[in-house]
């Protein structure tokens, strides 16, 4: 890239348009970070990926909706985030029930809630974009499947913000709560803390992670900026504050190169960049980390291997 | 300290007329066959009970039900008189051992802390008194020297001992412990016995999951007999009988398991 060309992006990034989006594609990236990491260690990845998939019927269903009371179709997030809130809710209790009143595994009817939602969402979104009545703006509302960063407003970006802020705050304050149910639900259901309340507000945060982002990464991928910077993050640290914060790292960096490269550089669907992105780093964990990394393992099996051979030759040594 | 251990725990046993923990016909069921089935027991302060059966036969479901965390289709729980929603502070829960993650991002002492979660309350933070008191109980389980190690580098043994600490620091009356002994070495056994002994006689109710019938005589001064419904309940001397064990177990007791009765 010539210094002029890099001067020229460089003052972009101050362009509005562009703040928005990498100041959303962060915060995104930053809370689904660091809510993730709760969805991982209670290993709800498959959760997650049917909130996220089947919210693509509540997005359709609310564009529809506000077509047929405006006449227009609005795409802003304010009108389309409360349909994919009661859309994923929805297939997630409809698979719970199910697991709980028939003998269907959790997984199969989760998978099978996924199935339905995502296709009546699909179907649907075909429909209002090539069916008869020609509803207007509609353009655009597709890119919910594979994330589209630079679609995002002034608007959006505020009702992101605000949402994020309000997720980490809960988050903080409820903690100690939230460590202790992820850890041991039975345990703190003896307590009598109201472990309903807490798994109902961790599920709570876990749908707002996911629904904010879907805008910008799309509902196919979306599941991956929740479990992936998680994933990483577990690598480097066995603290669950430490995790949180490193998870919430990778994935505002992830969020914002995403953003950044997707909307400036190649106008790709900004949910692949974003996750190759986090996987990177993913990668660079899992091979890397001390301790848990897997070159540091195997480091650390080769010196055990050593030392027994050399205790074992030093005794055999001693003996003669 | 000792004797004046043992004389508390006696004073309270006897001022005590109400029972720790009272189970009259419960029957719980998943699906369409109930897992217990009528089932009463009655556990005194300063008693240590086992309850024993043999797979399937009801006893994590026995110890749920007590705890109120499962919906009964009838029968009646009473601790200390009361519903067990009433005041769960009263009780320990120590679930199995293998029934969390020990791979979760936590140190023994974060573990430790988490007994002190109930007397906390909501929103506020464990400080130095929580941490004193957990110390003091990992100190109770020779595992002070672990407080900062991560939970994930314990042998199954020290992951008790943590869960057993997780319980003291509760400071409740009575506990509810599933499977304490299941795949734990045996010095360690034998320091949980040691503990729950004093425990007892401290005047505390605790009721233990128990696989090892040939311990039963040595570790616990009550027995339940289980089999989806109570075969027997009561002192060990009068209760744990042949012919009970053979109810219980559909006559697969080996005598090897039984020597010495």
């Amino acid at each position: 890239m010539s210094p002029l060309a890099l001067a020229s992006q460089t003052l972009f990034v101050f362009d509005s348009t562009l703040f928005t989006v990498a100041a959303g594609a962060t915060l995104i990236g930053a809370t689904s970070g660091a809510l993730g990491c709760f969805a991982y260690l209670r290993r709800q990845a498959l959760v997650g990926d049917v909130i996220s998939h089947a919210a693509l019927l509540g997005v359709v269903g609310a564009f529809i909706l506000s077509w047929l009371v405006t006449g227009e179709g609005s795409k802003s997030l304010f009108v389309l985030v409360p349909g994919a809130v009661i859309a994923g809710t929805a297939a997630l209790l409809l698979a719970r029930t199910i697991g709980e009143r028939t003998r269907i595994k959790e997984d199969a009817s989760l998978g099978v809630m996924l199935a339905i939602f995502f296709g009546g969402g699909l179907a649907l979104l075909r429909w209002v974009q090539r069916g008869k009545p020609s509803i207007s703006g509609r353009a655009g509302l597709d890119d919910y499947i594979f994330g589209m960063a630079a679609a995002m407003t002034r608007d959006d970006l505020v009702m992101i913000a605000a949402l994020s802020a309000a997720s980490i705050a809960a988050m903080i304050a409820f903690w100690k709560e939230f460590q202790l149910y992820t850890f041991d639900a039975g345990f703190a259901r003896s307590l009598g803390l109201g472990a309903r309340w807490i798994d109902t507000l961790m599920l709570a945060l876990l749908v707002i992670g996911i629904v904010i982002g879907l805008q910008a990464v799309g509902v196919v991928l979306m599941i991956a900026l929740l479990v992936t910077p998680a994933s990483a993050a577990r690598q480097w640290t066995s603290r669950l504050s430490t995790m949180v914060f490193l998870s919430a790292l990778f994935g505002g960096f992830s969020g914002l190169t995403g953003a950044l490269v997707s909307a400036t550089e190649l106008r790709v669907p900004t949910g692949p960049v974003v996750v190759l992105i986090a996987t990177a780093i993913f990668i660079v964990s899992v091979l890397f980390a001390p301790r848990r990394g897997v070159i540091a393992k195997a480091r650390a099996q080769r010196r055990a291997r050593a030392e027994v051979a050399a205790a074992g030759d030093h005794s055999m040594g001693g003996v003669r | 300290m000792i004797s004046q251990a043992s004389s508390t725990g006696l004073k309270s046993g006897i001022a005590s007329a109400t029972p720790a923990l009272e189970m009259v016909g419960v029957t719980v069921s998943y699906d369409a066959a109930p897992v217990l089935w009528d089932a009463s027991l009655t556990l005194y302060p300063s008693r240590l009970m086992a309850v024993v059966g043999p797979n399937g036969a009801g006893k994590s479901t026995l110890l749920k039900a007590a705890l109120g965390m499962l919906p009964r289709l009838a029968g009646r729980v009473r601790i200390f008189g009361k519903d067990p929603s009433e005041d769960p502070s009263r009780v320990a829960y120590v679930p199995q051992r293998t029934s969390v993650d020990w791979d979760f991002p936590a140190t023994v002492l974060d573990v430790v802390l988490m007994g002190t979660y109930g007397r906390l309350g909501w929103l506020r933070r464990p400080g130095k008194r929580e941490r004193a008191d957990a110390m003091e109980a990992l100190g109770q389980v020779e595992m002070e020297a672990f407080a900062k190690r991560q939970i994930g580098e314990l042998s199954g043994g020290q992951q008790q001992r943590v869960f057993l600490a997780r319980a003291l620091v509760q400071n409740a009356d009575l506990f509810l412990m599933d499977e304490p002994f299941a795949g734990v070495d045996a010095v360690t056994e034998r320091a949980i016995v040691g503990l729950l002994k004093s425990q007892r006689d401290r005047g505390k109710a605790i009721l233990v999951v128990h696989h090892d019938l040939a311990t039963v005589p040595e570790y616990f001064d009550e027995v339940t007999l289980l089999s989806r419904k109570v075969v027997a309940s009561g002192p060990v001397e009068t209760t744990f009988t042949r012919d009970a064990i053979e109810l219980a177990y559909g006559g697969t007791v080996s005598g090897a398991a039984f020597a010495g009765r």
